[in-house]
């Protein structure tokens, strides 16, 4: 994965992984399973259960172990109501970032047309 | 249960003993995920520089939780990691927002810019525009 494509993710990957426990309740290797389906092929499991750590800390998710035949329990993730309306939050500062970017680029776009 | 004398001066036994097991699980996990494991607790302790015991008991058992699951599974160790495992383990580590030691030079710095911004109030923002107009809004 690109340098580049790696620092924008960084701010967008919560927003997504919040976005994919709102359809349902899901354990961390089916989060990462999901995100690769999406398209985001290089994404690691570590990185999933990292972000999924700190949302769990910032409470926005709820979490229920679920005995694993093997190893250790697995946790499922539940969206919450806190969760929800951060959420809604991701989706409007996603909106107006897209609608942002989308006018620099045809700004610059319709320049470089005038110019050539 | 009520708290030893002793406790106040080493931290909760029932957090030690957490940590122990934890510890535990890490040693016996087979290589080449014991080896990672290893490794990235060593790091994510220097970086981290966590000082409150809670805070690194949970990061410990979660980080014995993950290469556990990993072992069983056997995902391979770049699976969890990444190309990068220094980025890996300080997003990692950053998830676990528990008291610090530069906690009390962030909180040095906001106060610093406190007194030296509160004693320039009363004075005009420089080129006299105020910041709240001047900014577009978003169009139609």
């Amino acid at each position: 994965m690109g340098k580049q494509m790696t620092e924008m993710l960084k701010g967008t990957l919560e927003g997504m992984v919040l976005a994919i426990l709102a359809t349902r309740p899901a354990y961390g290797y089916e989060i990462t399973a999901r995100l690769r389906d999406e398209g985001f092929a290089d994404i690691v499991e570590g990185t999933v259960y990292a972000l999924l750590v700190r949302i769990e800390r910032r409470g926005l998710v709820d979490v229920e172990k679920v005995p694993s035949e093997k190893g250790p329990p697995r946790k499922v993730y539940t969206l919450n109501t806190a969760g929800t309306e951060y959420l809604d939050e991701f989706w409007k500062s996603w909106s107006f970032l897209a609608g942002r970017i989308e006018h620099l680029h045809e700004t610059d776009h319709a320049q470089a047309e005038k110019e050539s | 249960m009520a708290a030893h004398w002793f406790e106040t001066l080493t931290g909760p036994l029932s957090q030690k003993k957490q940590y122990r097991q934890d510890k535990a699980r890490i040693d016996a996990l087979p290589d080449p995920y014991g080896a990672a494991a290893k490794a990235m607790h060593r790091y994510i302790t220097y970086f981290a520089a966590v000082t409150d015991g809670d805070t690194l008991v949970t990061m410990l058992g979660d980080l014995a939780d993950l290469w556990e699951r990993a072992a069983v599974d056997d995902t391979p160790v770049r699976d969890i990691v990444g190309d990068d495992p220094v980025e890996f383990a300080e997003t990692f580590a950053q998830a676990y927002a528990g008291k610090q030691w530069i906690d009390k030079e962030r909180a040095r710095l906001v106060s610093a810019i406190d007194t030296a911004t509160s004693a320039a109030t009363g004075s005009a923002s420089p080129d006299g525009t105020d910041p709240g107009t001047t900014g577009d809004g978003p169009r139609s």
